[in-house]
């Protein structure tokens, strides 16, 4: 979570000279990273007060008009929008040069002398979300009222008006360390990053008040461990004064009145959340602080109405709920302008109910980040003497009472330390008394033992410091990484080695790419329409309990609904392609995790010529199993409804079913919504894992000449051609391999016949094969495939 | 006699002379060198003169026969080449005709990624491990040091396996779809194989959509553990990656963090390409980056409840672990300036086809 910090502010307990650049990296070093930073005098460059002096309409616009402004020197026009704006105002005007957002909008632009619809204006009176003020109270359309914020003459620069010659840093604050939340902890932390002496706070105790109170505090809720109030009387609440509502406004909260802004001014100071009551609304002066009731309704500050329950923790009097604990406060228990009485709360409540409780009731505050992140009671009593303190002094009023409900109290954490073992986690030489001196200024207390050191952990890092390892992290970061040599490890090879199915899906997909298919990376969350459009039963697949959205509700057992998919977003710009995937599905089991099980799909769609098509993907698997030493046999022996019944074959290694590879069932090409056919591979990869290996078989090359002749047959159009290879291959001895060359149908073919182009290929062992020899061979083949297949030969 | 061969030498070596094409060099060859030419019919003369005459008349035949046979083969020499001469001449291409892309097909960025990064590690030693990408909440939360009330337990944060409104909870608690690749910690420690140096590069998953983030992305994990591993050695081996996969000219920063699963932790940021380092783009706030910085992804020393976890004593065994968006790491090297991260995963061919 990020906080803006301003730099002066640190300095006040920072003891640094150091330029707000040389701070910031320092501090990023060793502690947190300072994101950006803002420095507030060049902001305001360029800006100046100015006060109106006399407005005339715009002759060329209705919504705009022409107000002549002081800027101190000289009177200059100014086209202004303002609905609000008035003589004699006083306003914040940008001249030309200035850098401003319009509208507020995120980009800052550098202002031009212009003229608006043919008036002259030199620069712009601002709204304050303008100048990257976003929290100040302004009404839409408005400008920035300055009148009674500030009293600077007309001229005066407004970085030394507003006395912000001063530099914000946007810090990013670890969930850890909701200490460095405030400002205090900050510097502390700062002053150790910089090394630089820290200047804590003044001591501040609360008496036990001026007089005897009235008020009462129950605990009946175990979640909240510690509760802190304070009963100061004869209040005004007006507005907080100028230098307080400058620190709010700049790390970007919103002024409200005098109190309201304390509580926060204590929470950014001190990082510990208060709350405000104006003591009237509290019935019988009796706080209970108590679970949520079924159904109980309270109205929020910010006017949102809410549900309680009992996971939430309750502020109430014996008549009704007050506030949110620790998250928001109600509507009608705040302080206004009426209120004469106020009763400060500094609490301690259960971070996780906190947390869980904001995202019940969907409201958020700074408050709840701050305790979600685990606070110490310990802070209470500094934070509530700070609110009573700054009370008195802007609000006027006297403390008449305090209440501490603190039933048990939390000791302190102690733990052992070594210096060695920090050492050693390290690699780096940190001497104990360089240890010792970086925990002591951070503040934990170190104390000599026997062997090593007891630590105490200072109550601000109660829920940080977990344990002895916990020193290591302070002693290293603030020693600096930056300062650490970098070595390469040097030490004992792995005892294990790459995972084999890794290796082999990573040289799967280079096969496939390298054999022209391209890649799809499918989500692996899928939902119940492409799990049916595929026949797929929901039942079948893991479903989430929890899905992001209605789309992705289980996890795919099968990569085709996926790859259909993209297949029909695809066929509008891309009519056809070779595609492929390579992921794991997930498989339901009867019990325990789900089988994660690597598979393949690899295809083309857009297929206009199937015969191709088939004996493309066939060739692409036959290949891959050459190279991988595995044996596959496709049979169309098998049956299965995803997929074309005439155009399938079934892949198995060893009589072990491995995958399908053919035409997908026209029924499912359609739901997905495809146009033309698509032919896939199905794999299980996992099944092949454990027989791959990069084969490379050496055969010896014949000795005597290799002779090839080609005969086209006609036969049937469905006699299959390993009906004809085997038939050729049967013949002779001499008959060493039948391929194809050339299918033919059309002109001259008779139909439900084809025309079948093979090559035969015959070679001896053992001698030249004479020519006589060869032609008695394919006299004896031309026979067989006559008698065994009908086939007749062409030619 | 030898007139005649005489005569016919010159009369040879005169057509020779003129012979300019290769049919007239066969013709030529034919008429004079051929089974049935002029010299072969006048050597069958010789046969007839008695055997002195036989002899002087053989000599020169011989002689005749070498001039003519030397002269047709500096003829065929010259005719030969002067025929290519002029074919060369005659051919003629377009080069501006388009080129014939080989057909080979496109790897996935995230497979390109996952190919090298897992080879850069390779490289010092690091071995490929694969764990589950759907996992007990033991090896994703409990065993990482994260305790029942840490907020990415949450389920807003994280993904659970149930149906019709309950969670599929086993032996080691709820089923989740991994958060991170980190629960490959303890389940690469519980394997006993020691020394470890993993890489684990898988799926994750987070309730989470927008343009910067994917509801399914990668990380790739690393974790090295051994006696007297140290902070220096994470160093070390971030500054090996970075300048392998980023650029020699980068830098790189350890800047601490928090992380539940590691102690001391940190993040690790490499300087910024596009304002190099200086967070400032011609006098602006560069928008890639955090004042000269970009954060690679979280790493640390594993905490000792972890490796106590897994069955190791943290008083002998050290280790360090880091665990990195792959998508992310890609994207900052790549300058492909995807604006929106989904992009990947939409399976779009005019996508896919230009990597």
């Amino acid at each position: 979570m990020n906080i803006l910090a301003s730099y002066n502010w640190l300095k006040e307990h920072v003891k640094t000279k150091l330029s707000a650049e040389e701070f910031a990296k320092e501090f990023s070093l060793r502690s947190m990273s300072v994101e950006s930073i803002d420095r507030l005098d060049q902001r305001f460059e360029n800006m100046v007060i100015g006060v109106v002096k006399s407005i005339a309409q715009h002759p060329n616009a209705d919504r705009l008009r022409v107000a002549t402004v002081d800027i101190g020197e000289k009177e200059v026009p100014i086209v202004c929008g303002g609905t609000n704006l008035a003589e004699n105002m006083r306003v914040l005007v940008a001249l030309p040069g200035s850098r401003v957002r319009w509208h507020g909008g995120a980009d800052w632009t550098e202002l031009q002398k212009t003229s608006i619809r043919g008036v002259e204006s030199i620069g712009m009176i601002c709204a304050p979300s303008e100048v990257g003020l976003d929290k100040v109270a302004c009404g839409d359309h408005e400008i920035w009222d300055l009148t009674a914020v500030i009293d600077a003459p007309a001229g005066a620069s407004v970085a030394a008006a507003f006395d912000c010659n001063d530099t914000m840093f946007d810090i990013e604050i670890t969930t850890n360390r909701p200490d460095a939340m405030g400002m205090l902890g900050l510097a502390r932390e700062a002053a150790t990053a910089v090394g630089a002496d820290f200047i804590p706070m003044k001591g501040l105790s609360l008496s036990k008040g001026e007089k005897e109170g009235s008020f009462t505090v129950r605990l009946e809720d175990d979640r909240c461990e510690r509760y802190m109030a304070a009963v100061v009387e004869g209040v005004t609440v007006g507005d907080s004064p100028w230098w307080m509502q400058k620190r709010l406004l700049f790390a970007g909260l919103k002024p409200i009145n005098a109190i309201v802004d304390i509580t926060n001014y204590v929470a950014l100071e001190l990082g510990q959340p208060m709350h405000a009551f104006d003591a009237e609304t509290i019935a019988k002066d009796a706080i209970v602080v108590r679970q949520g009731k079924q159904g109980e309704k309270l109205v929020l500050l910010d006017g949102k109405v809410v549900e309680l329950n009992p996971s939430i923790t309750v502020i109430a009097d014996p008549e009704k709920a007050l506030a949110v604990a620790g998250i928001m406060g109600g509507k009608d228990s705040g302080t206004t302008a009426h209120t004469t009485t106020i009763v400060f709360e500094a609490a301690t409540f259960n971070a996780l109910t906190i947390r869980r409780g904001s995202r019940a009731i969907d409201v958020a505050s700074d408050s709840q980040l701050l305790f979600e992140k685990g606070l110490s009671p310990s802070a209470l009593p500094v934070a509530l003497a700070r609110a009573v303190e700054l009370a008195i002094e802007i609000t006027g009023g006297s403390l008449v009472q305090v209440i501490d409900e603190y039933p048990k109290a939390r000791k302190a954490k102690v733990f052992p330390f070594h210096p060695d073992a920090a050492r050693r986690r390290i690699g780096v030489d940190i001497s104990d008394e360089q240890q010792v001196d970086i925990l002591t200024r951070l503040g934990f207390e170190v104390a000599k033992k026997k062997t090593g050191y007891a630590v105490t952990v200072p109550y601000w890092r109660e829920d940080d410091i977990e344990d002895e390892v916990d020193f290591t992290e302070e002693v290293a970061r603030m020693y600096g990484y930056h300062n650490m040599p970098s070595v390469l490890p040097a030490s004992r090879p792995p005892a294990g080695f790459d995972d084999a199915s890794l290796d082999w899906a990573m040289w799967t997909k280079k096969f496939l790419a390298g054999a022209g298919f391209s890649e799809f990376f499918s989500n692996s969350m899928v939902s119940v329409a492409d799990l049916e459009m595929y026949g797929v039963s929901p039942k079948d697949a893991l479903p989430l309990y929890n899905p992001l959205s209605t789309d992705l509700t289980h996890l795919r057992p099968s990569l085709i609904p996926s790859v259909l998919r993209a297949i029909e977003r695809n066929q509008a710009f891309t009519a056809s392609a070779n595609i492929f995937e390579l992921a794991r599905v997930y498989l339901p089991q009867d019990d325990g995790l789900p089988e994660e099980r690597m598979m393949m799909v690899f295809g083309e769609y857009g297929v206009i010529d199937a015969e191709n098509a088939f004996m493309h993907l066939r060739g692409v698997l036959e290949y891959f199993g050459e190279k991988t030493g595995i044996a596959f046999t496709i049979t169309r022996d098998g049956e299965n409804d995803h997929w074309h019944d005439g155009r399938t074959a079934f892949i198995s290694v060893d009589g072990v079913h491995v995958g399908v590879l053919g035409q997908v069932a026209s029924d499912f090409q359609a739901s997905f919504g495809i146009h033309r056919p698509v032919f896939l591979a199905e794999i299980n990869l996992e099944a092949l894992f454990p027989f791959m290996r990069h084969a490379h078989q050496y055969k010896a090359l014949p000795a005597f000449p290799v002779v090839t002749r080609d005969i086209a047959v006609l036969v049937d159009e469905k006699i299959e051609f390993e009906k004809i290879a085997s038939v050729v291959r049967g013949a002779k001895n001499l008959v060493t391999d039948c391929s194809i060359v050339e299918l033919y149908r059309g002109e001259g073919i008779p139909s439900g016949k084809k025309s079948v182009t093979v090559r035969v290929t015959l070679v001896s062992p053992d001698r030249t094969l004479t020519s006589q020899e060869v032609d008695d061979v394919m006299t004896t083949v031309v026979r067989e495939l006559a008698l065994r297949l009908d086939a007749v030969i062409r030619g | 006699m030898q007139d005649a061969l005489l005569q016919l030498q010159t009369e040879a070596l005169a057509v020779f002379l003129n012979v300019k094409t290769l049919e007239e060099l066969e013709a030529a060859r034919v008429e004079y060198l051929g089974r049935k030419g002029r010299l072969a019919e006048a050597m069958k003369d010789l046969a007839s003169l008695d055997a002195e005459a036989r002899r002087d008349a053989g000599k020169i035949a011989n002689d005749v026969k070498r001039t003519i046979e030397a002269s047709f083969q500096a003829t065929e020499a010259r005719v030969v080449a002067g025929a290519a001469e002029e074919r060369q001449a005659q051919e003629w291409l377009d080069v501006t005709l388009p080129g014939i892309p080989p057909a080979v097909g496109h790897l996935h960025l995230t497979t390109q990624a996952i190919d090298e990064i897992s080879g850069i590690f390779a490289h010092i030693g690091f071995v490929r491990s694969r764990h589950p990408e759907i996992d007990w909440d033991y090896y994703a939360f409990e065993s990482l040091n994260m305790p029942k009330e840490h907020p990415a337990r949450d389920e807003w944060e994280t993904f659970f396996v149930g149906d019709d409104g309950e969670v599929a909870v086993g032996e080691k608690g709820k089923i989740v779809l991994t958060p991170h690749t980190s629960n490959g910690q303890v389940r690469e420690i519980e394997k006993g194989e020691l020394p470890i140096r993993m890489i684990n590069i898988g799926k994750c998953y987070r309730r989470q959509a927008s343009a910067r983030h994917l509801p399914m992305f990668h990380q790739f994990e690393g974790l090295m553990i051994d006696k007297n591993v140290t902070v220096t050695e994470l160093k070390g081996v971030f500054d090996y990656f970075v300048k392998r996969y980023f650029g020699a000219n980068r830098a790189t920063r350890l800047r601490p963090y928090h992380f539940r699963f590691t102690e001391p932790s940190f993040e690790l940021d490499i300087s910024c390409a596009v304002c190099e380092g200086t967070g400032k783009v011609d006098g602006v706030k560069c928008k890639l980056c955090k004042g000269g910085w970009l954060e690679l992804g979280g790493a640390g020393m594993v905490h000792p409840n972890v490796l106590k976890a897994g069955g190791l004593d943290p008083n002998e065994y050290t280790g360090f672990a880091f665990g990195w968006g792959l998508e992310r790491t890609m994207m900052m090297r790549s300058g492909i300036n995807i604006d929106d991260i989904r992009t990947l995963y939409k399976n779009d061919l005019r996508f896919l086809t230009q990597f």
